[in-house]
């Protein structure tokens, strides 16, 4: 445990360290959020003026778009590192690790959860502060369904991160998941059954019944995030798995890594 | 403290290419605290059999054992005892500063922060780097990047190091101060070092011992100062103007030395490899008897094809 914890600190320093070097770069990522988010606040007024509606749609909007983009960052973290990562020959590195790859990859994207939870945290904050609009969201309810959520996302990495191994290039396909994810998290899955197996669609369904309905996590129940929880494990066991199938054609032909 | 039996791999078929046998059931022992230099031309195997032994390639058959641990079996406990700098690789972070490199591999290896300020500080030291350790990797020169490189390979505390080509493309200066630091490193902390390289040069400066592998298989085992004596033969080329007589040809093969006869349009190329320089003199008496005309007779510098063909002649 302590050695989990020691490589999570690891991660986190290097990731730190890099958003603070780089923070030209990461200003730009964190002034889109920014304005991204005053717009849906104004959407928000907009449309509400119209419809002559005091409502709470807006922190749906608002944790709708925070949680694709957790689940957009997730995935991308974990097949972008293995990507870029083979290319430049630090994978390797990675792999030596007495860690085993997996709990390696699964650090990296626990150090960049945080980090980014924390940058989104701060800016919704100063979006609330500057448009003088407040949301009421509950963190405690929200904060379990959004991680249970992340794991279909961490499933759908590993899976593209497997394939990058192998196929070296596919970006044009990797880009278009971005907008799967939108469709997967917009998905009815509260009516129609079959679609909370799918990645996203039933934590996006629960996340709207903390928002929209305001529901809390004891309303929710347990069994809901249980089941959450289970298809989110399935999914990351079957991502996890295609990985390894993967890894072991990598192994076996010398592909892993720069060659 | 390494044991590898038997070992194999074959890279399966690809579009165009057929499959390639890289490594050749290759077996041997490397002991604790030796430095042992695996020595090979281009695409003899090195990288394949160092990768091998980093878990990074999946061998067809044999076994490998690292401190007695079975690596295939036994991978995670295995692969602490292991830590590499690999041929063509960054293997460091470009973003981050020699410090933090070392700090973040520390980590992944499962190393306590307690007491790594001091142990960073040493390695910095020892490698020369100490003024840039808040210098960003990617703005070292190559030697000094190649230095941290190994640097972060050897904080890990790893009983092995396995080091591919750890001084292709360096200057002279980068070279030399590579090759003493790795003698100071096995001498002072008894670790277990395979370096990898096509320069006899790294490997007489820096190793007790050598394998040479060639298409996959061992050729030689041996200590350096045998292994020296093949590369000290010299070898002659001898053009003849026209071609031999039949009589020359057989008497020419009845010496041992001559390699081979290569017929051109207009002339004739013998190979003679000479540990004694009277030979020499066996091979002109037999052309100066039909009165052939020397062209030329010119020293080449011995090469890898010739030693391993030496080697595999004599058995
Ligand atoms: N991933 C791969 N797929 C197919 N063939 C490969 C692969 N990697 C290496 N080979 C082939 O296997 C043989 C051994 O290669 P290897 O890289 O082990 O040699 P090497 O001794 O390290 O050579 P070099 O001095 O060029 O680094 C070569 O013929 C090479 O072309
Ligand atoms: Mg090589």
């Amino acid at each position: 445990m302590r050695e989990k914890l020691l490589l999570l600190r690891a991660f986190f320093k290097k990731e730190w360290i890099i958003l603070k070097r780089y923070s030209v770069n990461s200003l730009g990522g964190i002034l889109t959020m920014y304005v991204i988010f005053l717009m849906l606040f104004a959407g928000y007024k907009g449309v509400s003026n119209l419809a002559g509606i005091e409502g709470d749609t807006m922190e749906g909007l608002v944790v709708g778009y925070a949680l694709w983009v957790f689940l957009l960052i997730t995935y991308q973290d974990i097949s972008f590192t293995l990507r870029i990562e083979s290319q430049e020959g630090t994978l390797e590195q990675l792999y030596m690790s007495p860690h085993g790859i997996g709990w390696v990859m699964g650090a990296k994207v626990a150090a960049s959860f945080l980090i980014n939870l924390l940058i989104m945290a701060i800016i919704l904050f100063i979006t609330m502060l500057t448009s003088g609009v407040s949301l009421n969201l509950d963190f405690f309810s929200l904060l379990p369904v959004l991680v249970g959520t992340l794991f279909s996302s961490l499933a759908m990495g590993f899976l593209v991160g497997g394939l990058t191994l192998i196929f070296k290039r596919i970006d044009s396909y990797t880009q278009m998941i971005q907008f799967i994810w939108i469709a997967f998290i917009s998905l009815p899955a509260n009516q129609i059954f079959w679609m909370r197996l799918l990645p996203g669609s039933y934590g996006a369904t629960l996340v709207r019944n903390i928002t929209i309905s305001n529901q809390n996590l004891i309303q929710i129940g347990l069994n809901q995030l249980l089941f959450l929880y289970i298809i989110g494990s399935t999914h990351l066991a079957i991502g996890y798995g295609i990985y390894k199938l993967c890894e072991r054609k990598a192994m076996r032909e010398g592909m892993l890594g720069h060659y | 403290m390494i044991r590898v039996e038997k070992l194999q791999k074959a890279y399966p078929a690809k579009k165009g290419s057929p499959p390639v046998q890289a490594v050749d059931n290759i077996s041997f022992n490397v002991s604790q605290g030796e430095l042992m230099g695996l020595l090979g031309s281009n695409g003899a195997g090195k990288t394949t059999t160092i990768k091998m032994l980093c878990g990074l390639i999946k061998p067809d058959f044999g076994s490998i054992y690292i401190d007695g641990l079975d690596l295939l079996k036994q991978r995670t406990p295995a692969l602490s005892n292991i830590s590499a700098v690999l041929e063509g690789n960054r293997n460091i972070y470009w973003r981050l500063t020699a410090k933090e490199n070392l700090e973040f591999f520390a980590g992944l290896r499962g190393l306590e922060p307690r007491g790594m300020e001091a142990e960073i500080d040493y390695f910095l030291e020892l490698f020369g780097l100490t003024e840039k350790i808040n210098v960003e990797a990617r703005k070292l020169s190559r030697g000094m990047q190649q230095k941290l490189a190994i640097a972060v390979a050897l904080i890990s505390k790893s009983k092995v190091v396995l080091l591919d080509e750890p001084t292709l493309g360096l200057d002279v200066q980068a070279s030399y101060e590579i090759r003493q630091l790795l003698k100071k490193i096995v001498q002072e902390q008894e670790r277990t070092i395979i370096l990898t390289t096509h320069d006899m040069n790294v490997v007489q400066d820096t190793c007790e011992r050598a394998i040479i592998i060639n298409d996959g298989r061992i050729v030689a085992d041996d200590r350096i100062e045998n292994l020296l004596k093949l590369f000290k033969v010299k070898i002659y080329k001898i053009i003849v103007q026209g071609s031999l007589t039949s009589a020359q040809k057989s008497r020419l093969v009845e010496i041992d030395a001559v390699q081979e006869m290569e017929k051109f349009p207009n002339e004739t190329a013998i190979n003679v490899l000479l540990e004694k320089s009277e030979t020499l003199y066996d091979v002109i008496d037999i052309l100066r008897a039909d009165s052939s005309l020397i062209k030329s007779i010119d020293q080449e510098q011995n090469n890898f094809e010739r030693v391993f063909l030496e080697i595999l002649e004599r058995g």
